[in-house]
């Protein structure tokens, strides 16, 4: 079915779904732009998975609509809705080969037997697998566990592929791979992917649109760029890791940039878009990867330059996180410190240092 | 391991091993024997099997002991799947107290049960004494015994498992019926291993309800005692210590396999 311009492939119009004691969903409207890969982010409990499930139709919503292709599918069992889930679990059938596994689906719409043959036997090349046909689940790797899991999904050809953190059990290198083989295989067979996780890189890196989630409400909705640059609220920065954060009352402005005086007395300036209110402004935010270190002498123009002290190095690989405790404020700035050969001159603790950061790097909160 | 606990530790398991085979071998030993009672060895034959499988008594108590385990343990097996699954999967007022009241028949004394079953049988409602009252009694004490055994085994599935095969298009019986059931299956054998020998060799309850003229092998082993022919008795239970011996052994050469 022809999907035409501008209809969502999935949409959740404000969506209830309450359990004893706790609103999961609360009021979430979204569209899933059709070919997409569209990720709900969001700690534990935010209320991504029943999201994600309430689609998929493991759960019954208790207000609002979920639509599949325009069309309402509120009270169509999930094993009739043309949507296919990869699990946490991954739930491959223990009992099954590879091959029955993936041949599940498409016995159950009672397709002819070579036409099953013929799509298997094609998921399985797709996916790297041939010759792991026979296979039982119990004699894969984690990898190729997780690609069992899509093309038996895949193999459906459904209009949309739901995804329940399927990378949260595989090793850091493993996880990166497959996010890319992810991203290749959406884009290889143009499904739909609603994709569901804690991992605001590994959101990043495969999103084409990010929805961020906070106790069961939507906070933010926009382009891995835009929730990374420019995340409208505390919770949001804080969880995208730009963790150095004034809260405050924004005092002077022009047309594009304001000055905010934070609750500790600190100045800082950030660029602003016009539609934003003055009232609207709750804070600022920098990612430690934007604040440049100087030794505390330099003598440099800047649009916001802080002195302190250095109090903790923590050695992370690539770069090193370094927190600086201001002078004159009890404040801690967080500064990642880039570890390449030449980059940064050495610092040590205790050094004194001086911050610097453009209006471009500062984020505005709102509250 | 030559040291002096090694040695201790060798000698206890063997004295350990020793004391609780021994009775058996005994059995073994003198079921070939050409003695009436069993207890003396007076040369070696093989009388008292021909005469357990001649004996048409015999064969009625084995028959009976047999169709009696056979139908418990399909009994149990069926109602406990379908028990434990509904106790695990669905909240209702009152479930754990249920899942607690199933403990009762197995921790209570075979000779309370044994007792209460037959005045119940009796006195409460009329229920024949025989097939009847030894099916009742035997499937109240095997279902709760599968139900337990297969719960445990709940706890450890991953239930996802039938989420994903309803999200590929199978409807509730037929995921049933193609993953749920399979992936018990370990769990409804292991119980129906439990159940099967427990059933057959049931002396207490069986014999509580048991009518005049219905005797189950552990009865007629029970009567032939007090009446002296101890020596068939040998040959009986030889043959109830080879066969689960070589089953398992069967089982043992199986798994090597694999």
């Amino acid at each position: 079915m022809e999907n035409s311009e501008g209809t969502p492939c999935v949409e959740l119009r404000n969506v209830v779904k309450g359990f004893p004691g706790v609103t999961a969903v609360d009021h979430v409207s979204l569209k899933v732009e059709q070919g997409k890969i569209f990720s709900l982010l969001g700690p534990s409990g935010c209320g991504k998975t029943t999201t994600l499930r309430l689609v998929a139709g493991f759960e019954t919503l208790d207000e609002g609509d979920v639509l599949i292709d325009n069309k309402v599918v509120n009270d169509i069992p999930a094993h009739k809705r043309n949507c296919s889930t990869v699990f946490q679990t991954l739930a491959l059938f223990p009992h099954m080969t590879v091959e029955e596994n993936i041949a599940y689906g498409l016995e159950r719409r009672k397709f002819p037997k070579d036409e099953i043959k013929n799509r298997v036997g094609e998921a399985l090349e797709l996916m790297q697998l041939s010759g792991m046909g026979k296979r039982r689940p119990s004699q894969l790797s984690g990898g190729q566990r997780q690609r069992v899991a899509l093309a038996r999904s895949l193999v459906l050809r459904p209009r949309i592929l739901l995804l329940d953190e399927p990378l949260a059990s595989l090793d850091r290198k493993l996880r990166k791979e497959m996010q890319t083989e992810v991203r290749q295989i959406q884009q290889e067979v143009g499904i739909t992917f609603l994709y569901v996780t804690h991992d605001q890189k590994e959101a990043l890196s495969i999103s084409d649109t990010i929805a961020v989630m906070g106790k069961g409400r939507l906070e933010q909705v926009g382009t891995p760029n835009e929730i990374y640059e420019t995340p409208r609220t505390m919770f949001i920065a804080d969880f995208m890791g730009a963790t150095n954060i004034f809260l405050g009352k924004a005092i002077t402005s022009g047309s594009r940039e304001v000055q905010l005086e934070s609750e500790d007395g600190l100045r800082v300036i950030a660029t602003k878009n016009k539609d934003i209110r003055n009232e609207e402004i709750a804070g600022i935010s920098v990612h430690p990867e934007r604040i440049e270190v100087l030794p505390e002498g330099t003598d440099l123009e800047a649009d916001n330059k802080f002195r302190g002290k250095i109090a903790e190095m923590n050695y992370q690989g690539d770069f090193t996180e370094v927190k600086i405790c201001l002078n004159h404020v009890d404040r801690f700035i967080t500064v990642h410190l880039s570890n390449e050969p030449g980059q940064n001159a050495r610092f040590s603790l205790g050094e004194g240092v001086l911050l610097c950061w453009s209006r471009h790097s500062s984020n505005i909160l709102i509250g | 391991m030559k040291s002096l606990t090694g040695k201790t530790l060798l000698a206890i398991a063997t004295l350990t091993y020793l004391f609780m085979w021994v009775p058996a071998i005994m059995v073994i030993v003198f079921s070939f024997s050409n003695d009436k009672l069993g207890v003396r060895w007076e040369g070696f034959t093989l009388r008292w099997y021909s005469e357990i499988f001649s004996n048409v008594a015999v064969r009625d108590a084995f028959g009976m002991s047999l169709t009696v385990a056979v139908i418990t343990v399909v009994v149990s097996t069926a109602v406990g799947t379908l028990a434990a699954y509904g106790l695990y999967k669905y909240k209702f007022r009152g479930r754990e107290a249920l899942r607690m009241s199933l403990l009762l028949p197995i921790i209570m004394p075979a000779v309370i049960t044994g007792g209460a079953l037959l005045v119940f049988f009796t006195r409460v409602l009329n229920v024949p004494l025989g097939y009847p009252s030894i099916l009742i009694a035997h499937i109240s004490f095997g279902t709760p015994l599968a139900i337990f055994i297969i719960l445990g085994r709940m706890a450890r599935i991953d239930w996802s498992l039938e989420e994903a095969s309803a999200d590929l298009g199978a409807d509730r019986l037929t995921t049933w019926r193609k993953i749920t059931i399979p992936v018990l299956l370990p769990a409804i054998i292991a119980s129906a291993i439990l159940i099967f020998p427990w059933s057959f060799g049931d002396f207490t309850i069986t014999f509580f309800v048991a009518g005049a003229g219905d005797t189950t092998l552990p009865i007629y082993v029970f009567s032939a005692l007090r009446f002296g022919e101890t020596a068939a008795i040998n040959a009986i239970s030889t043959i109830f210590v080879a066969l689960p011996v070589a089953f398992l052994l069967l089982m043992g050469f199986y798994k090597r396999k694999k």
